[in-house]
């Protein structure tokens, strides 16, 4: 997580200065250079790593598409792109030195042709930018098109790396649809790169408050001996959405929230609650304490998964007052479709910190609220003395997105002659506390991938644990015969009434958000 | 029109007795939904005349981005009056996601007299609990200081550049260490004035290919504004500290020489050039030349490297702006330790001068 020291001994300058690993020179290569995601998180990820100093001068990226463009043309999209997207304004001075680092190589991804120019490219580029033959293969592409890619650079020879320099590769999720799938991918890209290679981006791990989760829970005294079984009642994890699928109908029929949110972004989330403390920073330290929480993750038998999860799909309805269709009424999705746009868990950790400790999950499109919270409940206090009036327990808020945060509810005595005891929050926001806005997720991600480190990109064995997870649920609700039921809530709701049914029966209930 | 001048209030003029309860009003009467904010106490210490509304417009600035409870004091030492005078206030700002309202708290001090010598009760007794003292010391030091102040002091804010004489300053500051029951961390804006420059050029060695030009270093020429000469020696000494060169040759007309861990010589030219408080900084290997230039649009640096088999490829990166404020915030932000500082300060104490201000030529 933080190799600074290392790099300092070897760059006396550097000493006091940075407080992380530093970036090296190197060649991004952009596969899907002309999509989405390049268009409206890496370039302006990219952009600002420049402009806030961070990227070395060397770094130069190369877009790689099927489309023909030259340089120029690339560059002009990209500075669109990036003035549209960028979290600060672009300046013309910086803009116009960082586009002197971008190129466009046009080639299909299954001409393997274009991959021996791409690394006559690359060798250029190494010579006359200084980029040392460190290369960063970022794959902003559909899973279905990584094998021709890793095929094709296995092939002209750029998974590996001259000696002193590195090869990366970043994959982005889905990590696979399944276990076999998955797993299938994984042995795909190790035929061409190792694990130590192989960068699995999850951005929700950039996000500032998840890297808080740990400082929050290892920096402080007072937590830890609280954050088990013996204090703590249960913990609740939502991730919600406005938005439907907008245009990405196509793709969410063949995942669905469980899938798209909770195998990934959701357990990963878990993990950085639930893990032990690591015995250093190192990544694999950090890793092989996240990994031991998804493999205590108590499987599902299918009567359990109708028990335990619910799902939904939201139907017609209303956002903040303006009517939305019902998913099967979106574009390119089945009108008898039975994809889940919600879910709603109950989870077990088979450990003794989280025995007895039930973790509540949801997550879902066109709900009410725009946002991810995870929520400690810690058990209630003795009922004698005050508490015989009240029945609040305290409440530790940890706010991933938007208004990132910590807040925690406990019990104050209200001013006045009588002992009236009500809940008061103590918040602590992001926003109002520093004045510096927090880097995106991506920028942080890239600089990590740069700088080799590994902490915050998930490792072979938790993709493959979660999807051994997931694959429980998924197979009872395909099963032909007693497939738990899919049930409907309008859009604007929070999701069905079995959801709250989940906590209800527990004697519980889903956090105000 | 041109715009109306901003205008900051010292607030409510309040008996020292009655600061807890004024503040406590100043809270009830407030309009609208408020939050009051801390996360440090920051007292300004100043001697010079009309210092309370300089630092009152300073604060207001700060806070926009550091909620903290603000100590201004105002000092006049040399009056015969003996006198005392306190106002309350509050800087509210809306934050960035939009609604709120963040406000910290300021206690403004004018004493006057030997009244001066209470500084360290006053400011202890209007500290918000458990949140680090920052001092933010404008002048210079005086000879005599009440050790109790440093007893609660976690950070000392100082800007060596206005000193006239470093060296005897240094000795003051060191004896505060010494005196504090703490550890007190300095903080010298004038080496935060350089932090911008430093990121610049430590960039250039980044990757271990690089490392050789450490031992092939020729000469240094550093550009530095009228006034700034200790901001220039100071980076000077930062290349001394980290990369182990020791003091050859004492300043002669601007130049002096150093020489590495293999006794090769390293000239160093500093030049007095009106512009950035830092102008250009050109580090010669025996074969790469290494620049970082203020860009004429100001807030920016440009940076760049060029050798005979290279090919130069600038870049732009921030500049460290030299307003006061954001001096401030930039070490804010900072945190932590400042060893370097230090091994900067000792390489170069010489040539900081003892009885002479290096700023003056």
């Amino acid at each position: 997580m933080n190799r600074a020291a290392d790099q300092s001994q070897t760059n006396p300058l550097r000493e006091g200065l940075s407080t992380r690993a530093v970036p090296q020179p190197c060649s991004i290569v952009i596969f899907g250079a002309t999509g989405d995601l390049t268009h409206r998180k890496l370039l302006p990820a990219l952009y600002n790593l420049a402009a806030d100093g961070e990227l070395p001068p060397a770094v130069t990226v190369i877009g790689f598409a099927r489309r023909p463009k030259t340089d120029d043309e690339f560059r002009k999209e990209m500075e669109e792109a990036v003035r549209n997207f960028s979290r600060q304004a672009v300046r013309d001075e910086i803009w116009k030195n960082f586009a002197q680092s971008i190129f466009y190589h046009q080639s299909d991804f299954a001409d393997e042709s274009g991959f021996k120019s791409l690394a006559q490219q690359l060798e250029k580029v190494d010579q006359e930018r200084g980029t040392r033959g460190n290369r960063l293969f970022y794959f902003a592409v559909g899973p279905e098109q990584f094998e021709p890619i890793l095929k094709h650079l296995r092939t002209a020879g750029l998974n590996k790396a001259p000696e002193g320099s590195w090869a990366r590769v970043i994959v982005e999720k889905p990590f696979g649809t399944d276990l076999d799938s998955a797993r299938e991918l994984n042995r795909v890209i190790s035929n061409s790169f190792s694990e130590e290679q192989t960068y699995r981006i999850d951005h929700f791990l950039g996000k500032e408050t998840a890297q808080n989760i740990l400082v929050l829970r290892f920096a402080n005294a007072i937590f830890e001996p609280l954050w088990n079984t013996r204090y703590i009642d249960h913990v609740q994890i939502t991730a919600s959405e406005t938005l439907g699928v907008e245009t990405r109908g196509g793709y969410y029929e063949t995942a669905g929230a469980l899938r798209d949110m909770v195998q990934n972004h959701l357990l990963q989330l878990l993990c950085l609650v639930a893990m032990e403390a690591p015995s250093d920073l190192r990544a694999d330290s950090i890793r092989d304490e996240k990994v031991k929480v998804v493999r205590c993750l108590r499987r599902m038998t299918a009567d359990e998964v109708a028990i335990d999860v619910v799902r939904g799909q939201y139907s017609d309805g209303a956002i903040n007052g303006k009517s939305v269709p019902a998913y099967r009424k979106e574009e390119k999705v089945d009108p008898k479709s039975t994809t889940d746009t919600f879910v709603a868990l109950r989870l077990n950790i088979d450990n003794w910190r989280w025995w007895d400790v039930p973790i509540y999950m949801r997550v879902g499109k066109r709900l009410p609220k725009s946002g991810t919270e995870i929520s400690v409940h810690f058990k209630k206090a003795p009922m004698v003395l005050f508490n015989k009036e009240t029945n609040e327990a305290n409440v530790l808020v940890i706010r991933i997105q938007p208004d990132e945060g910590i807040s925690l509810r406990m019990q104050a005595k209200i001013p006045g002659t009588s002992f009236r005891i009500e809940p008061v929050k103590m918040d602590f926001h992001y926003g109002t506390t520093f004045g510096k806005a927090s880097p995106e997720a991506y920028e942080r991600l890239l600089l990590d991938a740069m700088s080799g480190d590994a902490t915050l990109f998930a490792r072979r064995d938790e993709v493959e644990e979660a999807w051994a997870f997931i694959d429980a649920i998924e197979d009872a609700w395909s099963a032909k015969k007693d497939a738990p039921e899919l049930y409907f809530y309008p859009a604007g709701s929070w999701g069905p009434e079995q959801a709250d049914e989940l906590l209800a029966r527990d004697g519980r209930a889903w956090r105000r958000f | 029109m041109p715009a109306a001048p901003e205008t900051y209030s010292l607030g409510q003029p309040v008996a020292i007795s009655d600061i807890g309860a004024e503040l406590k009003k100043l809270w009830q009467e407030g309009e609208g939904a408020m939050t009051r904010a801390s996360l440090i106490n920051l007292a300004v210490y100043s001697e010079k005349a009309g210092s309370l509304e300089k630092n009152t417009r300073l604060i207001a600035k700060i806070t926009e981005n550091h909620a903290c409870r603000a100590l201004v004091i105002g000092a006049t030492r040399e009056s015969k009056e003996d006198r005392v005078e306190a106002w309350v206030n509050a800087h509210c700002h809306v934050t960035r996601a939009g609604g709120k309202q963040i406000c910290s708290e300021q206690i403004s001090f004018s004493l006057q007299g030997p009244c001066v010598k209470l500084l360290p009760s006053i400011v202890f007794s209007h500290l918000d609990s458990d949140l680090p003292l920052y001092l933010w010391w404008q002048d210079e030091l005086p000879n005599e200081m009440d050790p109790q102040l440093w007893a609660w002091v976690d950070r000392l804010i100082f800007d060596s550049q206005t000193w006239k004489d470093f060296d005897k300053q240094m000795r003051l500051v060191e004896t505060a260490e010494q005196e504090a029951k703490q550890r007190i961390v300095l903080c010298d804006l004038n080496w935060t004035r350089l932090d911008k420059v430093r990121y610049a050029l430590a960039q250039f060695f980044d990757h271990p290919a690089s490392h050789h030009h450490f031992a092939e270093m020729e000469s240094v020429r550093v550009e530095f504004a009228p006034g700034y000469k200790s901001t220039a020696i100071l980076l000077i000494g930062w290349l001394a500290a980290q990369l182990k060169w020791k003091t050859n040759q004492q300043q002669l007309n601007g130049s002096c020489r150093f020489l590495d861990s293999n006794d090769r010589k390293i000239d160093i030219e500093l030049q007095e050039k009106a512009g950035s408080p830092i102008g250009e900084i050109v580090l010669n290997s025996q074969s790469v030349k290494f620049c970082v230039t203020p860009a004429k649009c100001g807030d920016l640096l440009e940076v760049s490297r060029s050798g005979e088999k290279e090919t130069a490829l600038p870049q732009m990166m921030p500049a460290q702006s030299n307003d006061p404020v954001d001096l401030m915030t930039q070490e804010r932000l900072r945190g932590g330790p400042h060893r370097v500082y230090l091994c900067a300060v000792s390489a170069v104490r010489t040539l900081l001068g003892s009885g002479g201000s290096p700023n003056r030529h």
